[in-house]
């Protein structure tokens, strides 16, 4: 290894690490694009031969033609979209406005209601499961997309306060108290000065609330399993439930499930990975 | 305190304003359920529905009463076996593929990144599925592919086999979530200072010896911290198992971990009804074992395992 | 023995080069700095010595031995980051000894060689602590001594002393030049800091733009600066430019009109130059004199003055703006928005062409050129 000289030496390491990362990208995307493109054959050419690109011949659209007809994935997706957005909206103003009164301010009982919230970060709200099912049924909200919207804020406060904590802590201390000089109100500190400083947080909060609320099971499977009600991922497991030996179907519904994701994925995978990364949640 | 005197003295509206609204839908939905369902796992019903105060009875039906005892273990046994593959499989592979792409001035860095993440985006559902249509040996898509690799006298239907379901199921939800060990880790490499590795480097030590005795040393409460989380997704997971196998976890409960217990007991299936405060006990159970992971991870291993000022 | 031999050295990244052709001789034993504004290639350059870059084109030998493709660890160097670069999970004994584990070198040699070096860096008592339970101070010891106990031919020192406070610094200066004349060995020594230049190096390369601008031990850089960049970069405060144009050429001086309408004698060699050609004169503040009879008299506003006791700066505007500093007495009773009138010796002058070269200065610096530095330094010292 030493006596090679470097720059060959780098270039062939520089050539494995591409080959072992190639091979990991394939293994992560190759089942996927199996589904997509066999949704679009016809039943033969499915078994015929898996791995083939549709072709002229076996170029089919009847798997769609039967989901769109049986089941009415436009509900879903709507009321995946309504149930996901309400809850990030709110997760993201509650959360910030929580954050700041935590942080902000010094009152009795301040740690403990911290830790209390931190506990929330660690322990699933899906252990709470019987009690909440419970609670919506006595408050009349079971089926309804608002028991799906409460029990998702409730579950996505704990990490969003604690991440966007670490960042009103960040704020210089002069810009808050040079307000308060000029008599500025809390309210108005925290909306017009606060809130816009933080949001390259709430971009990272709000990746951590989105994903597990979009593909979700359990609560709409347990709070919401009416037909109008349904959400995309239930709807789905649902419907090939039902339609299991239908491969046309079945496949096409995967691919509806997965294609508007994939295509929100690359349009924001840029902003979603730097949230990840970011050392917001070291 | 930051706040002027004669602020003080008037009753804080401004806290209790910004505090209310999420701490009310924080404490009545997740909060209070915990504790209540704490609660109700010392209750029983009667066949007319009435509930009364039992104790712990229900604990002892669960850990001692042969019926019930053996799925609980069965499925607490299964769920530790379902984490182990995880640390075991997952966690490594994640490492490795975070260390791969922190190589300095490699090229298609972000696009690897990207792209390996994207199965994590999708729902677990939706990932159940797609495996269990290409594992399916109606389709032999999988056969198919092993025998062009002449490997194919070693396909099997995993999925349907008791030896190899949860093994299989554990392996489907490792392809999936590989992506976030591999983030997290990643962006704890990238925080390492470029001085450091270059002071080993002049030290004398090759890629292999840099990475076992200076990034992987501080990356290590990272680590802690992918394991943390690992454990209480898995002890916490159900979506995999009840899209694949459904709430029976089958081949005769060999796929059966704690969250699809929960459910059935919950529930109900097939004979037996369901049971909301046996459902509201094995939810305590699960509780107290994520309790007990967090709580020993928060004392012994992230107190050990110091943070270092980069 | 290992000479340092640097043989067009060049570096680019993709197409941005960097780096355009260093040639540096560096004799065993010999303290080289390589001083230069932030951005220059000094440090590039460190890093290509070490190793820890490739180099595009040239050739760098140490001792005899060609080294452009040997890793940074058979070229017999150590260095000292300016981070420190200590590793933050090793106490000081295993941040020490981690290079020569690597070597594979035996317990007992290890244990010889750390309590070796950490008896002449006074850090014994150290050595079971972790960097972070260290100061500033101790940190930058234990760097230092982490290169020492790999016995290497040449030291790569990268602003070791950026990190430290004021105070620190000036000791911790004085240390590493008694350390050189401990270990006899090769160091090369980067840093943005002139006063650090010049109290530490035999020899100093100034680099600018990715070029090696002048070369040379801290009395010929300060007395003969080649550019007009070494005459500003090279002492402090900085060398006052005031433009002009020839004047007229005699045997052994030039005439200049300068800008503000005064004359000036300089005691230059003419060489191509002719008359009305534009130059720059160049005269250090240290060179003017708070009385109107030393040779060109300028005069002109004081905006500021700064005492530091043992001398004032006089910062004045000259009737045309052109700003200057002139280093007065500490006694003097010049004060803001007053007139004054300082003059300065024509032997004092350096001269530079349009294209920003020295002309070759006839009296070079004056008698007392040793008195000179060693007022420098104290300068430098105060301004830290």
């Amino acid at each position: 290894m030493i006596s090679l000289p470097g720059l060959k030496h780098n270039t062939g390491k520089t050539l494995m690490t591409h080959a072992v990362l190639l091979t990991y990208t394939v293994i992560a995307l190759f089942p996927i694009l199996v589904i997509i493109v066999n949704a679009f054959k016809s039943r033969k050419a499915i078994f015929k031969d898996p791995l083939a690109l549709p072709t002229l011949d076996s170029f089919s659209l009847e798997g769609f033609e039967q989901v769109l007809g049986r089941a009415d994935f436009g509900l879903y997706f709507g009321n995946s979209m309504i149930v996901t957005l309400v809850s990030l909206f709110f997760v993201l103003l509650l959360g910030a406005m929580a954050a700041w009164a935590l942080t902000e301010y010094k009152f009795r009982g301040n740690l403990f209601l911290a830790v209390l919230i931190a506990m929330g970060i660690m322990i699933p709200i899906r252990l709470g499961t019987v009690s909440i099912l419970n609670l919506m049924a006595s408050l009349d909200l079971v089926n309804t997309l608002t028991a799906l919207v409460l029990v998702y804020i409730a579950q996505g406060l704990p990490l969003a306060v604690f991440i966007l904590s670490e960042f009103i802590r960040q704020v210089p201390k002069e810009l808050k108290e040079a307000a308060r000089c000029d008599n500025v109100s809390e309210y108005k500190i925290f909306f017009t000065i606060i809130l816009p400083l933080i949001r390259p947080a709430m971009a990272t909060v709000a990746v951590f609330t989105m994903i597990p609320i979009w593909n979700d099971l359990w609560f709409p499977l347990i709070l919401a399993p009416g037909e109008s009600t349904q959400t995309i991922t239930l709807g789905v497991q649902q419907f090939i439930g039902q339609y299991v030996t239908d491969w046309n179907a079945v496949l096409s519904s995967l691919t509806l499930a997965i294609v508007p994701v994939l295509v929100l994925y690359v349009i924001f995978s840029r902003q979603l990975i730097r949230g990840l990364t970011s050392g917001a949640v070291k | 305190m930051s706040q002027p005197s004669s602020i003080q003295r008037r009753f804080p509206w401004h806290i209790l304003f910004f505090l209310a609204p999420g701490l009310l839908i924080y404490v009545t939905f997740s909060v209070y359920p915990l504790l209540d369902t704490l609660w109700l796992g010392l209750f029983q019903e009667d066949a007319t529905g009435q509930r009364f105060f039992a104790g712990i009875s229900n604990y002892q039906t669960l850990l001692l009463d042969a019926a019930w005892s053996e799925p609980f273990w069965n499925a607490l046994w299964n769920n530790t076996k379902f984490f182990i593959i995880h640390m075991l499989v997952q966690n490594p592979i994640g490492l490795f593929l975070a260390a791969l792409l922190s190589s300095p001035r490699l090229r298609l860095s972000n696009t690897y990144r990207t792209l390996i993440f994207m199965p994590t985006m999708l729902s677990v559902v939706i990932i159940g599925f797609v495996w269990q249509l290409l594992l399916s040996p109606i389709w032999g898509i999988s056969e198919g592919f092993l025998y062009s690799i002449g490997l194919g006298q070693y396909f099997d239907a995993w999925l349907g086999k008791e030896s190899s379901s949860l093994i299989t199921l554990a392996l489907i939800s490792v392809w999936q979530f590989v992506g976030i060990p591999m983030m997290l880790i990643y962006a704890a490499m990238l925080s390492i200072p470029d001085d450091l590795i270059d002071a080993s480097v002049v030290d004398g030590s090759n890629a292999w010896q840099t990475f076992w005795n200076i990034k992987l040393p501080l990356i290590l409460p990272t680590i802690g911290m992918v394991s943390i989380l690992t454990f209480v997704a898995n002890f916490n997971a159900f979506e995999l198992v009840y899209a694949v196998k459904g709430a029976l976890a089958g081949p005769n409960f060999s796929s059966d971990i704690m969250g699809t217990l929960f459910y059935r007991t919950f529930f109900g299936f097939q004979l037996q009804s369901g049971s909301i405060t046996m459902g509201a006990a094995v939810a305590t159970l699960m509780f107290l074992i994520i309790l007990v992971g967090v709580m020993l991870y928060l004392f012994v291993v992230q107190r050990r395992m110091k943070r270092f000022q980069l | 023995m290992a000479d340092v031999k640097l043989s067009n050295i060049k570096k680019s990244y993709g197409n941005t080069p960097v780096l355009h052709g260093i040639d540096l001789d560096i004799k065993h034993g010999e303290f080289v700095v390589l001083v230069g504004a932030s951005g220059c290639g000094k440090s590039t350059l460190l890093r290509l010595i070490a190793g820890l870059e490739d180099i595009s084109s040239g050739e760098l030998c140490i001792g005899e031995q060609q080294v452009n493709s040997l890793p940074p660890a058979q070229r017999g160097i150590a260095m000292v980051f300016q981070s420190y670069a200590l590793y933050p999970h090793m106490t000081v004994f295993k941040n020490m000894s981690y290079g020569l584990k690597i070597a594979g070198k035996g317990k007992d040699f290890i244990d010889a060689k750390v309590r070796e070096a950490a008896r002449i860096l006074h850090i014994d008592h150290l050595l079971e602590r972790l960097p972070r339970e260290l100061s500033g101070g101790q940190r930058q010891r234990v760097a230092i001594g982490r290169a020492i106990v790999r016995d290497p031919n040449v030291f790569l020192f990268d602003e070791p002393l950026s990190n430290l406070d004021a105070a620190l610094r000036v000791k911790t200066r004085v240390e590493i030049g008694k350390l050189h004349q401990e270990l006899g060995a090769t160091i090369i020594y980067v840093t943005h800091d002139q006063v650090e230049a010049m109290t530490l190096g035999d020899k100093i390369v100034v680099m600018n733009q990715g070029r090696v601008e002048q070369c040379g031990t801290p009395l010929e850089l300060y007395q003969h600066p080649a550019t007009r960049f070494v005459g500003g970069f090279i002492g402090s405060p900085k060398m006052n430019f005031i433009d002009g144009k020839v004047a007229a050429i005699g045997s052994d001086h030039i005439e200049i009109q300068l800008s503000n309408g005064c004359r000036s004698r300089a005691c230059v060699e003419a060489g191509d130059l002719k008359v009305g050609d534009s130059v720059t004169l160049g005269v250090r503040p240290e060179h003017i004199e708070e009385r109107s009879d030393a040779g060109t008299l300028l005069s002109g506003d004081v905006s500021l003055v700064e005492r530091l006791g043992e001398a004032s700066f006089i910062y004045m505007t000259l009737g045309d703006g052109t700003e200057m500093v002139v280093r007065g007495s500490g006694e003097s009773t010049v004060t803001t928005c007053e007139r004054i009138e300082v003059s300065f010796a024509p032997h004092n002058a350096h001269v530079f062409d349009s294209n920003d070269r020295a002309l070759r200065r006839l009296k070079p610096g004056n008698v007392h050129s040793t008195a000179q530095l060693a007022q420098l330094k104290a300068v430098g010292q105060e301004t830290l």
